[in-house]
């Protein structure tokens, strides 16, 4: 048996990639499990799915902690997500990035893979979802799997959501990653801190799970959530404000799922620490004072 | 009526599998309510309807209690009817599943079961469907998503049958089934109208032929309905070991009845697990095998009825009996370990129970073979403790 991780942002279609690989892999003849994580996160998230494979039934139910290979639909996760974690010795990560894998910076030198799946994506897709090329990558790096398998899945997956001619867009996809995936051993040395987690004990709990801002070893815990989470690094799209068209009505800061509106002078004010750009505030404005940008970054 | 459709195989979640298991059972009426992690279910089940592959009503409903009141009152005017839920939307129809059941209306329900509130959750806890222990709901756990969807199909031999007239509840564990994808045979739509003959209501709602059920009863009446319904749940357990043994004669696919037994004929001490749990204790069973101890597991399928005289027969063999929980009865101990404890009453020997997953907590290998470490010891001495909250940040083993 086998098992591999995908890491992806919520929307990237992680769980679609896994299940048409399961789906590549049973139409080999093996017997492929493949599930995802659920949060109760958005678009842009960081998530995990998972990716089970024998040449018999499987019967075990647990998550997957030690793969075989790790795939990482987009190469910012790498700064946040200790994507190693539990790799085996011998495995293999896999990643969506234009570098070459001597380039690709982790904590550990381990066999790498790399392919610029978000360039093939945008120039035979036309949209930034790389879950289908990678799958190309992913049988090139592992040759576990027949890039024709991985073809057949994703006309008969993608296909049946899609239509035909997408789910032979998406089939060429991966057929162009896997010709132009690298493979080789990614520098090792980078630093990497994982996220602290606030795990209390049964005397630590708060009765009822009543949770205040507080202190805790990992760090300040908020109402439900870390404090030290930014989650603004989830977002594609950032509200902007223009000052002079802003009546204080307040009706973003009412709508604002996140509660990263506050008013500042009688003029809306976002906190980018924590908004996801959703984009309710600036459909909400009745003066059309907030204008969703793409977001850039360093 | 549905298409015909052939037997296949397929790379499903355990909510298709529930879904297409109903559709090849040709189910005349669903009514439905979404909720996560079931929603997938009836979305699945509407597409059938919409692409035209089945003609069933498919009534789209205002909440859970009329969901199941719409399945109810169709299935009383002689219709196959099917619904599915989790959690919250489960304890909402709390009070028509007692009607259900009463009225003797065989009424199929997949539950998905997920952590009921507070705090919210979505993954996977038993705390949903054990409190409708009491309802008169058949109900069962299943391993796998072949299961689920042979189950579905086996849910109406078993509820429809004339000695049983009862409802049943096929639950699947939160994503770990629900939204899992694995190879899952289905027979052809022929086979399991072979298998499954029309639904032949013993009584119906027909305007020509006016009658009344569920109407104002004095206390003269009730009693006696009781008995009938308790015997009913009775004689399921026959019933359900036949249909078990007829699907395994016609689709080569053995659950064994009631429970299963896992290398437990040498076994020392056994284990009995439910849902998703069994397929990862299997593992752990052979591997401690491998080492030599003589570990044996029990999957129990059918939480009602009870298979009390079943796992008394195992008992009677071993030094020490576990039993695996995956939600807590406050003041007590986990709902199947109650049951468990009452099966063996007079049976010399340690009965434990282990509680682990709730909230949706990953029950990983080491858990499981925590379980039987401890049960191994409890063989040579006198246990100290009778509940282990296995994996409970500050709780001491």
């Amino acid at each position: 048996m086998y098992e591999i991780r995908f890491h992806g942002r919520g929307g990237q279609g992680g769980r679609m990639a896994a299940e048409a690989y399961a789906l590549a892999a049973f139409l080999e003849g093996k017997y492929a499990v493949s599930f995802p994580i659920f949060g109760a996160e958005r678009r842009g998230a960081p998530v995990k799915a998972f990716t089970r494979v024998d040449d018999k039934k499987i019967r075990i139910k647990t998550q997957i902690y030690q793969p075989d290979y790790v795939v990482v639909l987009d190469e910012t996760l790498i700064e946040t997500e200790d994507v190693l974690e539990g790799l085996k010795e011998d495995g293999m990560v896999i990643i969506n990035t234009p570098k070459k894998p001597e380039e690709v910076e982790l904590s550990k030198p381990v066999k790498c893979a790399t392919v610029d799946a978000t360039s093939i994506a945008l120039e035979i897709l036309g949209r930034p979802i790389t879950n289908t090329a990678i799958l190309g990558a992913i049988a090139k790096a592992t040759g576990k799997v027949s890039i024709e398998s991985i073809e057949k899945a994703i006309i008969e997956k993608f296909g049946a959501r899609l239509g035909k001619e997408a789910g032979e867009k998406n089939a060429l996809a991966a057929r162009t990653a896997y010709e132009k995936t690298l493979v080789g051993v990614a520098k090792g040395g980078k630093e990497f801190k994982p996220r602290k987690k606030w795990l209390p004990t049964v005397e630590e709990m708060p009765i009822g799970g009543a949770i205040a801002t507080m202190q805790t070893e990992a760090g300040l815990v908020g109402i439900g959530s870390f404090i030290e989470n930014k989650t603004g690094d989830w977002r594609t799209f950032k509200p902007i404000i223009n000052k002079e068209k802003c009546i204080g009505c307040k009706l973003c800061w009412f709508y604002c799922p996140e509660g990263c509106i506050s008013m500042q002078d009688g003029k809306a004010t976002v906190n980018y620490d924590y908004c996801k750009g959703c984009g309710i505030c600036a459909n909400e404005c009745p003066t059309k004072a907030i204008k969703m940008e793409r977001e850039v970054r360093a | 009526m549905i298409e015909k459709l052939p037997a296949k195989k397929m790379v499903i979640t355990g909510d298709y599998a529930a879904a297409y298991g109903a559709l090849l059972c040709d189910v005349d009426v669903v009514a439905a309510y979404p909720i996560t992690p079931q929603t997938l279910i009836v979305e699945e089940f509407s597409t059938f309807v919409n692409d035209g592959i089945t003609d069933a009503e498919f009534i789209m409903v205002e909440s859970e209690h009329s969901a199941m009141s719409a399945c109810i009152a169709a299935q009383a005017a002689g219709a196959r009817t099917f619904t599915a839920t989790s959690s919250q939307g489960l304890a909402l129809m709390h009070e028509m599943l007692f009607v259900a059941s009463a009225l003797r209306l065989p009424v199929v329900m997949a539950v998905v079961n997920r952590t009921l509130a507070a705090p919210i959750g979505i993954w996977c806890e038993h705390n949903d469907s054990m409190p409708e222990r009491d309802s008169g709901w058949i109900q069962m756990s299943c391993e796998d998503n072949q299961e689920v969807l042979d189950m579905i199909i086996m849910a109406y031999k078993i509820g429809e049958n004339k000695d049983v007239l009862l409802p049943v509840m096929p639950c699947l564990d939160a994503f770990i089934l629900s939204h899992t994808v694995e190879p899952v045979e289905a027979p052809s739509s022929d086979e399991v109208a072979e298998f499954l003959p029309k639904y032949e209501p013993q009584a119906i709602l027909d305007p020509d032929k006016p009658m009344a059920i569920g109407t104002f009863t004095p206390p003269e009446y009730i009693q006696e309905l009781r008995y009938q319904t308790h015997v009913a749940m009775e004689k399921a357990k026959d019933v359900i070991k036949k249909v078990t043994k007829e699907f395994a004669s016609k689709f080569g696919r053995d659950y064994h009845g009631l429970i299963e037994e896992y290398r437990c004929d040498d076994a020392d001490v056994v284990l009995m697990t439910i849902g998703t749990v069994t397929g990862t204790a299997r593992e752990v069973v052979d591997e401690l095998r491998q080492k030599g101890k003589k570990v044996g597991l029990i999957k129990l399928r059918f939480y009602r009825p009870f298979p009390a005289e079943e796992i008394r027969k195992i008992a009677e063999n071993v030094e020490a009996f576990g039993v695996y929980d995956r939600a807590i009865s406050y003041g007590s101990g986990g709902p199947l370990f109650i049951e468990t404890r009452h099966a063996l009453y007079g049976l010399d020997l340690p009965v434990l129970n282990f509680l682990a997953g709730l909230g949706g907590r990953d029950v990983v290998k080491g858990d499981v073979e925590k379980m039987y470490e401890i049960l191994l010891k409890a063989k040579e001495e006198k246990p100290k403790e009778e509940i282990y909250w296995i994996g409970t940040r500050g709780v001491e083993i």
